[in-house]
């Protein structure tokens, strides 16, 4: 097909003043109201000490899980649209203790950065770690909140003192209103567990018979000294407890996340599973319009020759 | 990143820069030419289609540096206001979880107040109150049970703290509290800082403690360095004697509140307790606060990013209406050689 060059002259010319209109567009076209999806979210982080074990790979360094929790904390918040709405509270002994109820996450995008980096295990202040309830008690705390966030829970799921097989803590609140995601993380391999006191005083590594191996009610139970001495001892190493977390989540209609690497993934995890809200924000359209008359440009002054035969 | 004095929301657009030449490689709309040496050399010709390239470079560059979204990053700017800056420190002890307890029991109070309304909520309810009364006011909390943390460093946005606040009427109280811990670390708070106007430390607990001599060192110490006025709203778990009346017997002398606020007055530091056993009075306390700490404040104001696409956007425009009157003048003027 062949256009004679009068008729391509003008033809550009035209595409032209079509980009000149985009260009305008850009410039003034009113911003318009659109609604998107935003979350409401109480992340709760671990800070017993089996957080403190490093067997979290970041760019091939060994990071502890406390460090990975918080850092992933501030990566997801940097995911989320504005005008969604971030708490934060820690977890240890068997509760979670809320630090910040939810608040705008871009406008408080500073202060709640300046909180997670204070996140750490100084603050514990009692040294078990009971997960099962420390996860109740955020979803129970959740419900008084205003607007009714869900839950984003990092833990590795190590639960000291150990939980019974058939007598553990089960949730008794009414589920359905908040939901959330457990976001599991530490290694497969069993690791000593740095250990230090309530003041936070360095004492080695937590050996085997510092720790409670069986459960509360072991000694219940009508077993025989062999079966209870043949059961593994391990509850002084620590790794990621994902089946229990499956369980546990199970239980409150979570979703389970493992060592997740990209924010995305529990973000997209969430979308599934939690409420979300409808948040009204100005939206532009300029870079619609100018990446539109850009590509006309681009098609206009393109060097068809070079591509020619 | 930064460049041309502008930051840049998504820098990743520069890669599409090399667009920017696209014009020098497009040959001019070819017709077809039986011999080019036919062509005569036409210096304002050739200069006419430098400027057009030219022209269509720049069109080019425009758009994608304001498809790359330039803007002035926030900035504090400083103005004077009144108010203060205010270090809360609330109690989070299994005490303030309980009503409160007056010395007439039988008056409103508990009745009022309903079951379950603890201390802890009413201190939430009039912390809050008191944050919305000053709009100036920089807040930072000190959160406390055996170990104090700095939870929130000092900060105008009143969204964090009125969260934080809400934050510490959840749950059930902790075991214990390390009020000297607390203190300084509030203290520690304002070292970091440069000195804005007056600065408080607002305690409220429902209980005394005793000090080691060494924890009282250095609170007096940091607290005259720091230049801090101390105020503490008791509120009072057993009905009883206040705090300045001198009781005859020894027993009311003697106990860690009265004690703590002994060393309180013996700080050299402005210091004022309100002593607090009804809503009323807290409410009460919370407006002669709110008069007392009514001075010269340097506030440092955010403001907010502004974004820098229009500058780009006008270069595009008029360069590209340029351009295109051009095209339609060439358009034209092939036209009128064609009849």
């Amino acid at each position: 097909m062949k256009f004679s060059y009068q008729s391509r002259i003008t033809a550009s010319a035209l595409f032209m003043l079509l980009v000149t209109l985009l260009i305008m567009a850009a410039l003034w076209f009113p911003r318009t109201d659109r609604t998107i999806k935003v979350m409401d979210l109480l992340f709760v982080i671990d800070i017993t000490q089996s957080m403190d074990v490093k067997d979290v790979d970041q760019n091939g360094e060994e990071i502890s899980r406390l460090t990975w929790a918080t850092e992933y904390t501030k990566q997801t918040l940097q995911q989320l649209p504005c005008g969604s709405h971030v708490g934060l509270a820690a977890f240890t002994e068997a509760r979670s203790l809320v630090l910040i109820n939810p608040v705008e996450v871009c406008s408080s995008y500073n202060d709640l950065t300046q909180m997670l980096s204070k996140i750490n295990g100084s603050m514990a202040w009692a040294l078990s770690s009971e997960v099962s309830k420390a996860a109740f008690t955020a979803v129970e705390q959740a419900k008084l909140m205003e607007p009714v966030p869900d839950v984003v829970f990092i833990t590795d799921g190590h639960e000291a003192p150990p939980l019974s097989d058939t007598l553990f803590p089960k949730f008794k609140g009414k589920l359905g209103e908040v939901s959330g995601v457990f976001v599991g993380i530490g290694g497969e391999k069993l690791l000593p567990i740095p250990k230090h006191d309530i003041d936070g005083t360095d004492l080695g590594v937590w050996e085997q018979n510092d720790v409670m191996h069986e459960d509360v009610y072991a000694s219940l139970r009508n077993e025989s000294v062999e079966t209870r001495a043949a059961k593994p001892r391990n509850e002084h190493l620590s790794s990621q407890k994902k089946s229990h977390l499956e369980q546990l989540a199970n239980m409150l209609d979570f979703d389970f996340v493992s060592s997740p690497s990209k924010p995305n993934t529990v973000i997209s995890a969430l979308e599934h599973k939690v409420k979300m809200r409808d948040q009204v924000v100005s939206y532009d359209w300029a870079p619609w319009f100018t990446g539109i008359a850009l590509l006309f440009l681009v098609l206009l002054y393109f060097p068809v020759r070079f591509f020619r035969d | 990143m930064t460049l041309l004095g502008l930051q840049w929301a998504s820098p990743m657009m520069f890669l599409l820069l090399p667009l920017v030449f696209l014009p020098w490689f497009t040959h001019n709309q070819d017709k077809t030419v039986a011999w080019s040496q036919f062509v005569p050399v036409d210096s304002l010709s050739n200069m006419i289609g430098f400027a057009l390239k030219l022209l269509a470079s720049l069109v080019l560059a425009g758009l994608i540096l304001s498809l790359a979204g330039p803007y002035y990053p926030e900035q504090t700017v400083e103005r004077v206001g009144n108010g203060a800056e205010v270090v809360v420190l609330v109690d989070r002890s299994r005490s303030m979880d309980d009503p409160f307890s007056t010395r007439d029991k039988a008056l409103a109070v508990n009745r009022t107040v309903g079951k379950g309304d603890s201390k802890r909520r009413i201190a939430q309810k009039y912390l809050l109150e008191f944050v919305d009364k000053r709009p100036d006011d920089r807040f930072g909390f000190v959160l406390f049970s055996d170990k104090a943390l700095d939870l929130l460093p000092l900060s105008y946005n009143k969204d964090s703290i009125r969260a934080t606040i809400d934050a510490s009427a959840l749950g059930k109280g902790l075991s214990e509290t390390n009020i000297a811990q607390a203190l300084i670390k509030a203290g520690e708070m304002y070292g970091k800082e440069a000195y804005h106007g007056s600065r408080t430390v607002l305690l409220v607990s429902d209980g005394g403690q005793e000090f080691t001599d060494e924890d009282k060192q250095t609170i007096a110490a940091l607290y005259k360095r720091e230049n801090l006025t101390l105020y503490w709203i008791y509120m009072r778990s057993t009905a009883g004697l206040s705090l300045d009346e001198e009781g005859t017997d020894n027993s009311w002398g003697n106990t860690p509140e009265k004690r703590l606020h002994k060393f309180f007055q013996s700080l050299g530091v402005p210091y004022r307790v309100f002593e607090i056993e009804s809503v009323k009075s807290f409410s009460e306390a919370i407006d002669t606060i709110d008069k007392q700490q009514d001075q010269t404040l340097i506030v440092n104001e955010v403001m907010p990013r502004e974004i820098k696409t229009a500058p780009f956007f006008w270069v595009a425009m008029i360069t590209m209406l340029l351009l295109m009157m051009a095209q339609f003048y060439t358009a034209w003027g092939v036209r009128k050689a064609h009849e």
